[in-house]
Order: C-alpha cells, then sequence, then structure tokens
C-alpha cells in the first residue's frame, strides 16, 4: 500500500501545477493540471454517447490522460517558437502556430517520448493491472487509437476552449482566433461540435437590448 | 436507410481488420473461460482490458468493426484531370494568414490532427473538400480564417 500511497502524493501535484499556457500568457492564478481534468472528466460524463462509448474507459481515461505531466512538465504547441525577448510573445501567441508535416511529426513524437518517460517512471510501483491499464489508457488517448480514445482527445481541445473562453472575456489579454481556427480543424465528433455552437453563442453573441 | 460509408486508406482497413481479429480471439477465449493471449501482451490495447470488466462492450465493438468492414470503400487515386482537387487522401499544402500548413484529408476513423490528418468531418475539412489549387477557401466559426489552396498532392497505394 506504501507504492499506491507514493503514486497518490505524486498525483496530487497537479493540483498545485499550473498550465503552462496561460502562465505564458500572464494570466493571474491560472487553473492547474488538476482543475482542467476535473471540468474535462465532468464534461465526458456528460456529453460522452453512452449507446456508442464506454463511459467507465471515457472517465478513467480524462482522469489519467495528463498525470504524466507530474515528471514530464506541461508542454505547449509554442514551446519551440517563442522568442528570447518576452516582449514578443504577445505577437507569437496572435496566431496559431503553423507547421510541415514532418515538423508536425518531430513534435509529436518528441512529446511522446518525453511523456511516455514521465509515465513510466509515475506509475512504475503501482500493481501491474493497474500499471497495464493507465499505460494502456494514455497511449489510446495519445494516438486516438480507438473511439473513445479519439473522443477524450477532442474533448481536452474543448475544455480548454472553454476555458480560454472565460479567461478572455474576463481579461481580454490575449487574441481568442487561434483557440477557434485550432478546434475547426480537429472537431469533428458530432456532440461536440453541437457544443462548440453553444460555446459561439454564449461568448461571442451581442448581448439583446 | 442507406448505411453510412467508410473511407478508409489500405493501411486503416489493414489495422480496423487486426483489432476484428484480434477481438474475436478475445471474445471466444473469454467464453471459453481462458485467458486472452492479448491480455499479456506488452503493447495491451487498452480495449482489451475495458472489455475484460464488460463484456456487452466487446460484443458492441465487434459489431461496430463488422460493420465498418462491410461498409468500407478503400480510398484511392483520382483520375488524372481531378488530381488539382481536394479529395479523400490528398495531402493539401495550405496558406492561412500568411503562414504555410500541410494536411492530408481523411476519413474520421483515420484523423489525427496532431500528425496534419484532417477529418473530413471536421469544420476545415468539409471546406477543403472538392475545391481546387488556386482556391481561397473561408472558414467562418466566430474568427473567419482564409484557407488558400496552394497545392494538393496523391500519394495513395
Amino acid at each position: 500500500m506504501e507504492k499506491t500511497l507514493n503514486f497518490l502524493i505524486e498525483v496530487g501535484k497537479l493540483k498545485r501545477m499550473p498550465r503552462r499556457g496561460w502562465v505564458l500568457r500572464g494570466i493571474k492564478n491560472p487553473e492547474t493540471i488538476a482543475a482542467h481534468t476535473f471540468r474535462m472528466t465532468m464534461m465526458s460524463w456528460i456529453l460522452c454517447c453512452k449507446k456508442k462509448l464506454n463511459l467507465n474507459k471515457v472517465i478513467k481515461m480524462c482522469l489519467i490522460h495528463d498525470i504524466c505531466e507530474v515528471c514530464a512538465g506541461d508542454t505547449t504547441p509554442y514551446d519551440n517558437i517563442l522568442p528570447k525577448d518576452r516582449r514578443q510573445w504577445k505577437r507569437v501567441f496572435d496566431k496559431w502556430p503553423r507547421l510541415s508535416k514532418k515538423q508536425k511529426e518531430e513534435n509529436f513524437l518528441k512529446k511522446y517520448k518525453k511523456e511516455h518517460e514521465g509515465l513510466k517512471k509515475l506509475i512504475v510501483s503501482l500493481p501491474s493491472d493497474t500499471r497495464k491499464e493507465i499505460y494502456g489508457l494514455w497511449n489510446d488517448y495519445e494516438k486516438g487509437l480507438t473511439p473513445e480514445g479519439k473522443f477524450v482527445r477532442q474533448l481536452d481541445r474543448i475544455e480548454n476552449l472553454l476555458q480560454a473562453l472565460e479567461y478572455w472575456k474576463k481579461e481580454k489579454k490575449f487574441a481568442i482566433g487561434p483557440w477557434w481556427i485550432q478546434i475547426e480543424e480537429l472537431i469533428d465528433n458530432p456532440v461536440l461540435l453541437e457544443f462548440m455552437d453553444a460555446l459561439d453563442k454564449k461568448f461571442h453573441s451581442k448581448p439583446k437590448k | 436507410m442507406e448505411e453510412k460509408k467508410f473511407y478508409l486508406t489500405k493501411e486503416g482497413l489493414e489495422r480496423i481488420e487486426k483489432e476484428y481479429k484480434a477481438l474475436k480471439e478475445l471474445k471466444l477465449a473469454k467464453t471459453k473461460g481462458e485467458s486472452p493471449k492479448v491480455l499479456h501482451s506488452e503493447d495491451l490495447n487498452p480495449e482489451y482490458l475495458a472489455f475484460q470488466e464488460d463484456m456487452d462492450f466487446l460484443g458492441l465493438r465487434i459489431i461496430e468493426l463488422e460493420n465498418i468492414i462491410k461498409n468500407s470503400e478503400l480510398i484511392r487515386l483520382p483520375r488524372k484531370e481531378k488530381q488539382n482537387i481536394v479529395d479523400l487522401g490528398a495531402q493539401v499544402t495550405v496558406e492561412v494568414d500568411g503562414q504555410k500548413d500541410e494536411f492530408t484529408l481523411v476519413g474520421s476513423l483515420e484523423a489525427n490532427p496532431s500528425l496534419g490528418k484532417i477529418s473530413d468531418e471536421s469544420p476545415v475539412g468539409k471546406a477543403l473538400l472538392g475545391r481546387k489549387v488556386g482556391e481561397a477557401v473561408i472558414v467562418s466559426s466566430p474568427i473567419q480564417t482564409t484557407y488558400k489552396i496552394k497545392k494538393v498532392k496523391y500519394h495513395l497505394s
């Protein structure tokens, strides 16, 4: 039981780890990785089509999708392109970074390897069955291997968009365009496309006079 | 009602057929009360563990895969005169907001945007489908984005 306790203490660190994307944009008291996981899991329960997807698996996948970040740290799509001069960052954040197919593949592999190592280190002492299950769920999520993996991967981006819209509406510190541009290329799940419409109406429609 | 067609590359169809075969073996072993070989594999597909807990889902997934295989259609190279038009399997080079980007347009089952594989059912995928080199495609979410199609290539086997 001691090893399980140690794992839970390590995972608990996510409650204090701020999401890097918000830190880089200067958001005060940004959400933590655990806070993102909490709402994403809640969304998965409510938005998952229970007839088509295994909800049990979807919820477990949401819970573990970012735990590797305890060891591997949080990454953002802007990490490789941010200039040293912080005054230039706003200009960079105004656009969604565009990459060649080769660069996308290289970035994906680099992130995958780093997080894979982090996950292995984190779960090494857990019982074999639990370890295999966590690793399998994470691998499915990362590669979008099954319908559940694809759904959770899209949901991760949708929760991020919702959080971005909330900060954007409150603080107007950054451009919201890159989130929408990215999401229009990523989402194809019909329920999540409908949810995107709801987000658009809620955050972009002009208040009625 | 007409059944939905699943457009797949040759590799995509092979992956689905492999999964179908493995799940059928898993179901058979479970029915006989054996411990299936796939559960001892190091590169374990989580689906197998999830199905350990829930046989109903195993049955449903097998039916779903059967349906995909039955209604699958291989993505084929378009005729030469149509190879400047975006269709499934096309590698599209676009210019967006002054930056270059590359996508491959695939069916939903093979989509992986991190690797540049965009689903034909995503808003951008839908908008690009059927458009030609030289055209500018506007995608209107709250933010209007213009995708200028620079190049279309097919690398289908």
